[in-house]
């Protein structure tokens, strides 16, 4: 049997906390929407409690939950197919090309994710009403655009730089032209990365909440993050029904991210060694 | 007029000259190979006869056209590349058809044409796999299977074998001598490999930082090498080089001097018009494998350092008085012991001399 040295217990509980630390909140969060009202507000906290799914009929039974999940999904899914439309063939030229401004060019991608969402909150507002954008998908589709567009474009150039420039060449040689070798050599090379990129540009348009709350006031236009918020409000707080939604705006991305996990870490360290 | 034609072709990459004002040129159906240490250049200038390096002066032709300024895809040449190159998402057969689509070729005649490569290369069970299920000799063969199937006007090679194990190499170079004959075409082949370059080669290139060294067929290079980088290169084991003075000049030719010749000095024809003035230093150069043991005029006098059986030859290492380091690959298995004395002639071949700057006397 292999001897068990005090580091790895220590290395292993280190682990087990980063874990609890991490999947307690998601705990909490389901574990309430399966709660009554009566549980959720007990202290001590109720830990052995009969679940009722009664919050998940209210909220399925309130019409603007459901609308607001489809219109996230219309969104984030709109953000990620434009990043990915726009973001590879920039990163192509980014990892392939030398031209005037590039390091420009690559510092503006990432000095993008530099700046806090919240400074450019009014001025995004005051843009959006001027150009009378105001409640509309497609001011939230561009906004996430702005801000996913550089994740894109960052994993995929280091994504296609790991692609052995031989290759292109090769198919240079053989005659295919810079949309040829784009298309059918990079792009299912770097499938990988692309589907990382892909993943997260939907995941953070999926969750974005602060523009949504700011630049969308209409109802039927609100996205899922936003409906979540706005069952605070008035005297009461209904916390099973937050609970739930909370559950319902998450799940699907969870069980996205778990079915697509392999590719990612593929993805994420594809690259790190030749 | 040449198939392929360099004239005074220079690359610089900034203030650097990688490639300094090479001039040559190979016949219809000749194999040329560049031959040279790492670093020579040799890549570059295969680079830039296939248009995937920009030429910084001078013109390449290829045909009786000048393509200088020509994209690679409309050089009409194929290229096969040290890393092989292939398209790791496709199969073996898109691989071989993929210059083909993109030249627009009509399904019959691509399939016709893979049919033929494979039958060609003996690959026509591969042809449904992805490169990351064949071996590297399997994907070599792809990798020329992708170059003859576009039935180019030259043929570039790359180092196309150093991923290779000895053995595969040695049953590669073969199968590119066997190609080479049976295709009929001009090829261009870059190694540094000097038994790839023997082997091969109607005509070597010997390339030296940036600029021809020499050129000749492997017999050429191997009697006459015009230097000393030449002489070294050229030949395996290496060259046994002696530094020397020459002691005078008679009818025989050149006396030169070093403590390692039996007597003291020896005789030697040059075999060119350059000067060599008493006193001078000259390199002496001889051949591992024309030193042979003994005989009646012995050449050198070495004290044996040790020895390597190599089966069906040997190989010597003895030393000499005046710093003399020899080399000598003797047939059979002579009786030798570490220490002893003993004398060597000139077997085969000649004797070498260079002059102070390198050039060949």
């Amino acid at each position: 049997m292999r001897h068990v040295g005090p580091g790895r217990v220590v290395h292993a509980c280190g682990l087990l906390l980063v874990v609890v630390v991490a999947l307690f909140p998601f705990y909490w969060m389901v574990a309430s929407s399966l709660k009554q009202q009566t549980d959720l507000l007990a202290s001590p906290p109720v830990w052995l409690f009969t679940p009722t799914l009664a919050n998940y009929a209210d909220i399925f039974a309130d019409s603007h939950v459901m609308v607001a999940v489809l219109n996230s999904l219309l969104v984030a899914s709109c953000t990620t197919a434009l990043a990915v439309l726009i973001g590879t063939p920039a990163a192509y030229a980014l990892a392939r090309f030398e031209f005037r401004g590039k390091a420009d060019l690559w510092f503006w991608f990432i000095s993008n994710r530099f700046i806090s969402p919240i400074v450019l909150a009014l001025p995004v507002y005051l843009l959006a009403r001027q150009v009378g954008l105001l409640n509309t998908r497609l001011v939230l589709i561009l906004i996430d655009l702005t801000f996913n567009l550089p994740i894109v474009i960052w994993i995929c150039t280091d994504q296609f730089r790991s692609i052995p420039p031989d290759i292109e060449q090769s198919a240079r040689l053989e005659g295919a032209d810079q949309f040829n070798i784009f298309w059918r050599i990079y792009l299912p090379l770097g499938l990988p990365g692309v589907a990382v990129s892909a993943i997260f540009a939907f995941i953070f348009s999926w969750n974005e909440l602060l523009y949504s709350l700011v630049l969308i006031t209409s109802q039927a236009l609100k996205t899922a993050p936003v409906v979540a918020t706005n069952f605070m409000s008035g005297y009461e707080l209904p916390w099973g029904k937050i609970m739930a939604t909370g559950t319902v705006i998450v799940l699907p991305v969870t069980i996205f991210a778990l079915i697509v996990s392999r590719h990612m870490v593929r993805g994420l360290t594809m690259g790190a060694t030749k | 007029m040449s198939f392929l034609q360099l004239d005074h072709v220079s690359k610089h990459f900034g203030g650097l000259t990688v490639v300094d004002g090479v001039s040559l040129s190979a016949d219809k159906g000749e194999f040329v190979v560049f031959v040279g240490p790492s670093g020579c250049g040799k890549s570059t200038l295969l680079r830039m006869i296939a248009g995937l390096e920009e030429i910084s002066a001078g013109d390449v032709s290829i045909d009786g056209r000048v393509v200088t300024g020509v994209a690679p895809a409309d050089r009409n040449v194929s290229m096969v590349f040290q890393s092989y190159a292939l398209y790791p998402h496709m199969s073996v057969r898109e691989n071989i058809a993929f210059g083909l689509k993109m030249a627009k070729t009509p399904k019959d005649q691509i399939e016709t044409r893979i049919a033929d490569a494979a039958r060609i290369l003996q690959i026509e069970t591969l042809l449904d796999r992805k490169p990351r299920q064949l071996s590297g000799g399997q994907r070599q063969r792809v990798a020329i299977g992708r170059a003859i199937v576009r039935n180019p006007k030259l043929f570039l090679f790359d180092e196309p074998l150093s991923n290779l194990d000895a053995e595969l190499r040695t049953q590669m170079r073969v199968e590119i001598a066997k190609l080479h004959r049976e295709l009929g075409a001009t090829m261009v082949y870059v190694t540094h490999d000097q038994i790839e370059a023997m082997t091969l080669a109607d005509r070597i290139v010997v390339l030296r930082a940036g600029r021809v060294e020499q050129i000749g067929t492997p017999t050429e290079l191997y009697d006459t090498p015009s230097s000393i980088f030449v002489a070294g290169f050229i030949g395996s084991p290496k060259m046994n080089f002696l530094a020397a003075t020459i002691t005078g000049q008679d009818s025989n030719g050149l006396r030169v001097g070093h403590p390692a010749f039996a007597g003291g000095e020896i005789h030697v024809r040059p075999t060119t018009n350059r000067p060599a003035p008493v006193g001078s230093a000259v390199t002496v150069g001889l051949r591992p494998e024309h030193l042979t043991l003994g005989g009646a005029d012995p050449l050198l006098t070495l004290t044996v350092d040790f020895a390597e059986n190599l089966g069906g030859a040997t190989q010597l290492y003895a030393t000499g008085p005046g710093g003399a380091a020899v080399v000598l690959m003797v047939p059979g298995r002579p009786p030798v012991t570490p220490g002893e004395v003993l004398a060597a002639s000139l077997g085969a071949g000649q004797i070498h001399l260079f002059d102070g700057s390198g050039a060949a006397l």
